[in-house]
């Protein structure tokens, strides 16, 4: 008890230390520096899940070389290139993908006051699977290029985003407002998704319905590169918010303000930083429902609700809970596999009904 | 004065709220805020926290014009205690402290934060169920940490709203003691919006009452608590008499139970009572 007491207080008037926050915080990073540390292992193993007899070594050799240059010897170049050009964006988009949906949920859900609510929340999954349906269905037989569905479907995302926060700001930003126009947006564009669907044929309504279910199956570099980039942008960024998510999350609007917090620029900017996160995730991979709803719960509970330590563990918990959800989806009916979007709520579902049981409290 | 309202005037959108409030709260005193529901205590209570930014009139603290200071600036000098709201998610009530210093720390708490809030908690005497979460607490309890928070916040103003609405009477009674023994230790203004008014009459050092956004009463509770004033505001004949040392405010009610009165009716309620 004494010893984690010992650190040295900064402030000079600073009261003898405070021993059961001191002892928190140590359990806060080893619970953090765990989760980086299970993620990186997780990312390591999951490259050799599969078909193809490749190691850990093999991983370790292949990033080693891509990473500080080598020669590679002829036997070792087929496994070379399937870990670098098939599995290694495989894994980390699967990755960054549940990081930046967790961390979209958790903006979502503190910012709304609401522990139900997800990154689709406002329609953004709908919106987006009617963008890559109408450009599946404009261009009709002829072979499209992979970027046009992924621009297609994000154009799409961000309009109707857009449109549901300039709505609900003109209406002070009800939390109310909010939900219910996100359903109404739900509503709509899954009918015009059904009604190009109606009319399609054979090949346009298969290629629409693949579209949907949420994958990491055709995952290249460039995805990465973009999926990655935009969680690494957002996560610092959030963090620089934390302290005012947690005023507005546990203590409300009114007494948020009463704090010193600038409540209504910080919810726009914020849920607009977090229907970006998911527009992005849904334009490049489809809808991955769930990630965003029990990423943050998952970190919830290992970690406490305190947003600073809340927001990176939740890119870890919605990271780990995509990545293992695909390596489930290569092996379980191998060689087939099924997509992420489909294995992620078999194994979300009965976790999150088993956290609802037995921790109540915490959902209230 | 450390709390000084100069005609403060409010409106939501066309409907006027609060029309040309003036009064003040010295450092140390302790004032209720009283008034029929409906009457802007509130209101009055949020523009004062910075919750609403008020159209006109000003609102000082310790000689400062709080309209010229930052958001962050006006946390650190006025507090605001809301009234009781459910949270969607858990937290210990160590951390619900921690919130009040929002204003006063950057990313990371330090170490004079903790301090901070080791000493409210200890204060309100929550050191035993410090690490408790909010949710299991009772809520008295709750009513209290969220004391403490606004206590940890450092302020030279404590504002509550009707913290003592949905507690029991010995919780009222707690509250309105910690409070009163926090004015005077420290030296800041409290005002609490409250429905009681014998509770106010004899934990206050002064009342100011709300009617219909107006200031219609201010001053010491003896003074300031008028038979006729009380019944123009709530609609309802009073008896107002001394009573262990505190004024103490009674409604007259008739045979039939009518306490809502007229003109007339104050007769007939008063001749019945006796």
């Amino acid at each position: 008890m004494t010893a984690t007491a010992q650190r040295p207080a900064t402030g000079e008037k600073a009261a003898p230390a405070p021993t059961p926050a001191r002892r928190r915080e140590a359990r806060t990073v080893a619970v953090l520096v765990g989760g980086v540390t299970l993620s990186l292992l997780a990312l390591l193993v999951s490259v050799t899940v599969g078909t193809a007899g490749i190691g850990i070594g093999d991983v370790v050799r292949a990033v080693k070389v891509s990473i500080v240059g080598g020669t590679i010897s002829a036997d070792f170049a087929s496994t070379y290139s399937v870990i670098t050009q098939l599995r290694l964006p495989r894994v980390l988009l699967a990755f960054t993908a549940g990081a930046a949906l967790s961390v979209s949920g958790v903006l979502m859900q503190g910012l709304l006051r609401n522990p139900l609510v997800s990154p689709f929340t406002l329609g953004v999954s709908p919106a987006a699977a009617f963008g890559a349906a109408l450009v599946i269905t404009l261009a009709g037989s002829s072979q499209l290029p992979a970027w046009a569905t992924i621009a297609g479907a994000m154009v799409m995302a961000l309009a109707v985003s857009a449109l549901v926060l300039g709505i609900a700001t003109a209406r002070r930003m009800a939390v109310a407002t909010l939900l219910l126009l996100g359903i109404a947006m739900t509503q709509i564009f899954e009918a015009l998704t059904s009604a190009l669907q109606f009319t399609a044929n054979e090949n346009t309504l298969q290629a629409i319905i693949r579209w949907t279910f949420g994958s990491v199956n055709d995952a290249v570099w460039s995805d990465v590169h973009i999926v990655g980039g935009v969680a690494l942008i957002a996560l610092p960024l959030t963090l620089f918010f934390a302290k005012d998510l947690n005023a507005i999350a546990f203590a409300g609007d009114d007494a948020a303000r009463s704090f010193g917090v600038n409540v209504g620029p910080i919810r726009i900017g914020l849920i607009s930083l977090a229907v970006a996160l998911a527009a992005v995730v849904v334009s490049f991979c489809g809808i991955i429902g769930f990630v965003g709803l029990v990423g943050p719960h998952i970190a919830r509970l290992a970690i406490g609700g305190d947003h600073r330590h809340l927001l990176p563990f939740a890119a870890l918990s919605g990271g780990l809970l995509l990545l293992v959800a695909d390596a489930v989806g290569r092996t379980v009916i191998a060689p087939a596999v099924v997509p992420v979007g489909i294995v992620v709520a078999f194994i979300g579902g009965p976790v999150f009904v088993y956290l609802i049981l037995t921790r109540r409290n915490t959902l209230k | 004065m450390s709390l000084s309202v100069q005609h403060l005037s409010f409106a939501y959108g066309t409907r006027q709220i609060l029309e040309d409030v003036t009064f003040e709260v010295a450092s140390g005193a302790f004032c209720a805020l009283l008034g029929p529901n409906g009457s802007g205590k509130s209101t009055l209570v949020k523009a004062i926290a910075g919750v609403h930014r008020a159209r006109s009139g000003s609102i000082a603290v310790e000689g400062r014009d709080t309209a010229a200071l930052g958001r962050r600036e006006l946390a650190r000098v006025v507090g605001y205690v809301p009234q009781a709201g459910d949270a969607p998610f858990d937290l210990t009530v160590r951390e619900a402290v921690m919130l009040g210093r929002t204003p006063h720390f950057g990313f990371a708490p330090r170490a004079e934060d903790h301090a901070a809030v080791e000493d409210a908690i200890q204060r309100m005497g929550l050191s035993e169920i410090a690490e408790r979460s909010l949710s299991e607490l009772s809520g008295g309890q709750q009513q209290r940490a969220l004391i403490a928070r606004a206590l940890a916040q450092n302020t030279r103003v404590l504002l509550l709203d009707e913290p003592t609405s949905a507690l029991d009477l010995r919780y009222q009674i707690e509250t309105l003691q910690l409070v009163r023994r926090i004015t005077r230790e420290e030296g800041i203004s409290a005002l609490i919006a409250i429905h009681d008014l014998n509770h106010a009459a004899r934990y206050c050092d002064q009342v100011v009452v709300l009617h219909g956004g107006r200031l219609v009463a201010d001053g010491a509770p003896q003074h300031a608590y008028e038979e006729a004033t009380l019944r123009t505001v709530y609609e309802v004949d009073v008896e107002v008499t001394g009573h262990d040392g505190a004024v103490e405010v009674r409604p007259r009610i008739d045979a039939a139970g009518v306490t809502r009165t007229g003109g007339e009716l104050a007769d007939t309620a008063e001749v019945a009572a006796r």
